[in-house]
């Protein structure tokens, strides 16, 4: 870049742009004491489609980790699965991916 | 009170006195003499702070709405059924187009409960521990459960 050359009373203006890959939503599903386990898996099947396999897994991480992200992409489909999550009165949030 | 899952993959609930039916309209107090902020709690969860505000601006109010619904539905059937039997023996019929509207206002029930008790896990739990105010609260919620299991192997699947 070529240095610009300005009086005292010039102001000089560069416009720099930066573009980067907008990062993943996770949608998160925390434990709590009072979802039935079997209630849970269900919700998963549901509202994602998932097989009773894939669901029960996740199911199983909530319960044993406290918390398991179970659907990661898009911001609009993360919000629109957490708010499902939460109408089905899952404890469910929304976060970057790393 | 002879709660069993009928052909249909509804519930029937028959009810020998006021008691029972009392058992019943305690699902309404619970949820709005603990804790009726359900939908409120559920929102906090969305704290990034991209999204928070709309989401307590857009979301917590449809939540709200949604939750309502649920224990108007419950309410109404409870109301009709007693009505029907002058507050003696009866019979209350869980539909299996109402079944998850039963199941959620249940669990806004047995989440009120908790939020109120801090119980724990149910196994955990020894009742006779218990002040009688907090057992009783805990026995209830260990009936919401057994009635949401049914409704989950029967009415939901």
């Amino acid at each position: 870049m070529s240095p610009i050359e300005m009086t005292d009373s010039e102001t000089a203006t560069a416009t720099q742009e930066n573009t980067q890959l907008d990062l993943p939503w996770n949608v998160v599903v925390f434990d709590d004491p009072v979802n039935l386990m079997g209630y849970v898996t269900w919700v998963f099947m549901k509202v994602f489609g998932y097989t009773e396999s894939k669901a029960a897994t996740l199911m199983m991480e909530v319960h044993q980790l406290g918390r398991s992200v179970v659907w990661t992409g898009g911001r609009e489909k993360a919000e629109f699965y957490t708010q499902q999550l939460q109408s089905h009165q899952l404890k469910t949030s929304l976060e970057k991916a790393a | 009170m002879k709660v069993m899952p009928t052909l249909e993959g509804g519930l029937r609930i028959d009810l020998e006195d006021r008691d029972d039916w009392g058992f019943l309209y305690a699902i309404h107090h619970d949820v709005t003499a603990c804790d009726s902020h359900l939908a409120d709690r559920l929102g906090s969860a969305v704290s990034h702070q991209e999204i928070a505000d709309d989401w307590r601006e857009f979301v917590v109010p449809d939540l709200d709405l949604s939750f309502s619904s649920q224990l108007n539905v419950v309410a109404e059937a409870i109301t009709r059924a007693r009505d029907e039997a002058d507050d003696g023996p009866g019979t209350l019929w869980i539909r299996r187009d109402d079944a998850y509207d039963w199941y959620g206002a249940l669990n806004q029930a047995r989440l009120a409960i908790e939020e109120c008790h801090h119980f724990g896990p149910g196994e955990s739990v020894d009742p006779l521990s218990l002040e009688p105010g907090a057992r009783q609260a805990f026995l209830r919620s260990q009936f919401y459960c057994a009635l949401q299991s049914l409704l989950l192997e029967n009415g939901m699947g």
